[in-house]
């Protein structure tokens, strides 16, 4: 055989095992996941605001909107639930810190100093973000009766020229 | 019939299954966490945001099983054509998308290692690696090329 010719064998080769390798991979993903107990849909919906809906059909999310008619009435308390220092970097101005990683050092000096019939709002970052989501989760468990998560909370603020505290250094 | 190794051939035949079997390591080792919890990764998929809403869980179910055939191939040596493309592109994909969201400033999980959201955040040195292995990756891939096309030494029975 020819440099050319086998160039060419080889060429074919590799798009012909190539396609075999994920034809394989896809048969073998969907098969195990059709016989596994803990198998997942092959579609789901991914939108946060769907998955903010707690178990008895109430929507945790709130529109930004909502939200910024709130802090101009001053009719809400902010909860940042980042870290401490992405908190200290900037926040929406006038939020609490209170990192869901430390939930339960922040338990006294935050939580208790809360009513839980105001009206609060959980943020975090980026639409994916779990911690205001679970933050909230646990405040609902504790009685808070009126709380709501601003989805993608800090990007979205900054985003709208809401106001916002941000460290001059 | 036993002709002597020429010192290239050797470091060829070295060069050859040294990244052949560092990339099946490095994509059997990857794959497994994913197939175990496909949960977890379809999460680590979503965070990454660049697929459609209906593509995450198909993504999360198959990548994984994808990883551990080729890694399985590298392994034992078969459809290295395929398999040491198929790595290169691969890599080639991770570290896009690592670059990617790097640049944007998504604070998110690898997904890389393991499924679980919280560990293994993205990083400079996420990138570092990940280009180590595309490196490895297209230098196998260059391997193969030569050693299907070019007969180098008396081994080219063993590559199909």
């Amino acid at each position: 055989m020819t440099v050319s010719s086998r160039t060419g064998q080889h060429l074919t080769d590799t798009v012909r095992q190539t396609i075999f390798i994920i034809l394989l991979s896809m048969a073998l993903g969907a098969a195990i996941n059709l016989i596994r107990p803990d198998s997942i849909p092959f579609v789901e919906t991914w939108s946060m605001a769907d998955k903010l809906v707690t178990e008895d059909g109430e929507t945790l999310a709130i529109p930004l909107e909502d939200a910024a008619a709130l802090f101009a009435d001053n009719a809400a308390v902010f909860l940042d639930a980042r870290t401490h220092a992405e908190y200290a970097q900037g926040h929406i101005q006038g939020a609490v810190n209170l990192p869901w990683h430390e939930v339960d050092n922040y338990f006294e000096t935050v939580i208790m100093t809360l009513d839980p019939e105001t009206t609060t709002i959980t943020y975090c970052d980026g639409e994916a973000c779990p911690l205001s989501h679970d933050l909230a989760l646990f405040l609902k468990d504790l009685g808070f009766t009126r709380v709501k998560v601003l989805v993608n909370g800090w990007t979205l603020w900054k985003e709208h020229n809401l106001p916002v505290t941000i460290p001059s250094s | 019939m036993h002709k002597k190794k020429q010192p290239k051939n050797v470091a060829f035949t070295i060069g050859y299954h040294f990244t052949r079997l560092v990339m099946a390591g490095v994509f059997i080792y990857a794959s497994i966490d994913k197939i175990i919890h496909p949960d977890l990764f379809a999460e680590a998929v979503y965070n990454y945001q660049v697929l459609p809403e209906y593509l995450v869980n198909l993504t999360a179910l198959i990548l994984p099983w994808l990883e551990l055939t080729l890694g399985a191939c590298l392994l034992i040596n078969r459809w290295m054509a395929g398999a040491s493309t198929l790595a290169a592109m691969l890599m080639a994909l991770f570290v896009g998308m690592i670059i990617f969201n790097l640049a944007r400033g998504l604070d998110i999980s690898c997904g890389c290692f393991s499924a679980a959201p919280d560990d293994d955040p993205i990083t400079v040195l996420t990138l570092a690696r990940d280009i180590l292995f595309l490196i490895f990756s297209l230098g196998l891939a260059g391997l193969v090329f030569v050693k299907n096309t070019c007969r180098v030494g008396n081994t080219h029975k063993h590559f199909p």
